[in-house]
């Protein structure tokens, strides 16, 4: 298989700061793999790098088999709007869409003139002055017209409402079909990203915590509820990511995939469980440090 | 594929700012020109005379006035376009040669502009009416090779230095403009210190092509110090 996106041990710090903290995973050609975790978990840094925006303190990313800070022929193959973009003094939506083909060879102005209708951008606004979901347009425009074969969407929905984001999924499945390319997409909104995924990356505090296949790493978290006494019984020996207790009602979050003895345990103790969502995964990486059962007293919520 | 013209066009993307915005200051700089003009003339000047074209040719307007839109416009041309820049896939190298590409020709077309205008004004006898805007001193007194020189060297330095603050600003943030006008204050200071003694033997001495070595020292300063300073550069 070969990958699109290679990054290897990387780590980032800003002064006492640690940003990506010996960071390792790959995407393969032609994969939309979402990018997940809380905010500052590293997911901005990470694209900068793969963008050559940023350079690592150590380690190694490579994008389409090099190093792509200052390598001109990588760069111009791949497409990064951060979600904080600055834009020239006074510019207008008409400055962006005149110059983005002189540094993207594949730029498809069609593919442009359907977005910017489709999201109602407006024309003779200053950038400065647009909307959150307005600026949020513009990168998807960037992003998307661009055709780059490695492209980098950093929350490309911030502000943008329900039409916008089914435009923004319509428009990306129907071009990557006709045109494929590697995507790398940071999102928070994961239960609406989700089908889109084929591969997910974990960011926590600039670790990677998971780097799996979608369905794998559905597997990768159960959830248990039921009484609390009888959940902590079921829990006993695994992981738990992510507890929540209400009166005397439990729901925890523990490592491992749904296995005949948990099923059986489960059927004796009276309890519920499920696999985890992406969601769940995400939020239980996100709250804090895992424990093991055993060791638990009363909830965390 | 080489960023470097992908980027001179990213900087003309902005046309008025580039081409007509500098007309426009120098329409004003005229239309000031031409009523401090009528003021002498009604307070008893007589146009054509020697007291009158001394007078009109030692007006500095367009020195005062070109120059600082020139520097807003070379801190910008860094400052806010670099980061966009590298989102559109331009290399530092190349966004820094672009840019000096697209200094030196936004200075060669306003050395042009004025030399035009310069030539309509002596063409037509000062506007028919005796009035001093271009054909000035400190433009070269009517001489076309001077003027090019002058205003093609005075605008690439004027835009350079601009964007040397502006890369200054890109790589540290507000210190890096405070610490680098600071230490060029402390710089002036300290030649200023070592040639006043020296002074009234330099002015005897003094030859305009040291005003040109002076400039190109300073643009290849600013360019080499912009580049410096960006390619370490990162946008967060």
């Amino acid at each position: 298989m070969t990958h699109a996106i290679d990054i290897r041990s990387v780590t980032r710090s800003y002064g006492s700061t640690r940003a990506l903290d010996d960071a390792s995973f790959s995407v393969p050609e032609g994969s939309i793999c979402g990018l997940l975790g809380r905010n500052g978990a590293g997911k901005t840094t990470v694209m900068s790098i793969i963008a050559g925006q940023d350079r690592p303190s150590s380690g190694e990313a490579r994008v389409l088999g090099h190093t792509p800070f200052e390598h001109a022929p990588t760069l111009t193959r791949i497409s990064y709007v951060r979600d904080n973009q600055r834009y020239p003094d006074d510019y207008r939506l008409h400055h962006v869409l005149r110059i983005a083909p002189a540094f993207a060879p594949f730029w498809d102005p069609d593919v442009a003139a359907e977005l910017v209708d489709g999201f109602r951008i407006p024309a003779r606004t200053a950038i400065k002055k647009f909307s959150r979901g307005q600026l949020s347009s513009v990168a998807i425009v960037l992003g998307l017209a661009s055709r780059a074969p490695v492209t980098l969407f950093d929350e490309p929905y911030l502000g943008l409402d329900v039409s916008s984001r089914a435009l923004f999924y319509r428009v990306l499945l129907q071009d990557l079909a006709e045109h494929p390319r590697t995507v790398l997409l940071s999102t928070h909104l994961i239960e609406e990203s989700e089908s889109l995924f084929d591969r997910v990356v974990i960011l926590d505090r600039g670790k990677v915590v998971v780097d799996a296949d979608r369905d794998d790493a559905r597997d990768l978290a159960v959830t248990i509820s039921g009484i609390d006494d009888a959940v902590d019984l079921v829990a006993t020996g695994r992981r738990v990511f992510q507890t929540h207790a209400i009166g005397g009602l439990k729901s925890v979050t523990v490592a491992g995939c749904i296995d005949a003895d948990l099923l059986g345990r489960a059927d004796r103790a009276g309890v519920k469980v499920a696999p985890a969502s992406l969601q769940d995964l995400v939020a239980a990486y996100g709250a804090g440090d895992a424990t093991t059962a055993d060791h638990q007293v009363g909830a965390r919520s | 594929m080489s960023s470097i013209t992908p980027t001179v066009k990213l900087h003309l993307n902005k046309r008025e700012t580039t081409f007509l915005v500098p007309l426009y200051i120098t329409l004003l700089v005229a239309v000031v020109s031409v009523l401090i003009a009528l003021i002498f003339w009604r307070s008893g000047s007589q146009p054509g005379s020697d007291g009158w074209i001394i007078g009109s040719r030692n007006n500095p307007g367009i020195a005062y006035s070109l120059p600082g839109f020139l520097v807003y416009l070379g801190v910008q041309s860094i400052g806010t376009t670099f980061p966009f820049a590298l989102t559109l896939g331009a290399t530092r190298r190349a966004f820094t040669a672009g840019t000096l590409a697209w200094a030196a020709m936004v200075s060669a077309y306003l050395a042009i502009v004025l030399a035009v205008l310069t030539m309509v004004e002596i063409a037509t006898n000062h506007w028919f009416s005796g009035f001093y805007i271009f054909d000035i001193y400190i433009l070269g007194t009517g001489n076309i090779p001077r003027l090019l020189i002058i205003v093609f060297l005075g605008a690439l330095t004027s835009l350079t230095l601009g964007g040397v603050f502006g890369a200054a600003w890109v790589r540290f943030g507000n210190n890096g403009p405070r610490t680098l006008g600071i230490a060029m204050g402390l710089i002036v200071a300290v030649v200023a210190l070592l040639v006043v003694p020296a002074l009234p033997d330099l002015m005897d001495a003094f030859q305009l092509w040291w005003l040109a070595v002076a400039a190109v020292v300073i643009i290849a300063a600013s360019s080499t110090a912009s580049w410096a300073f960006l390619r370490s550069a990162t946008v967060r």
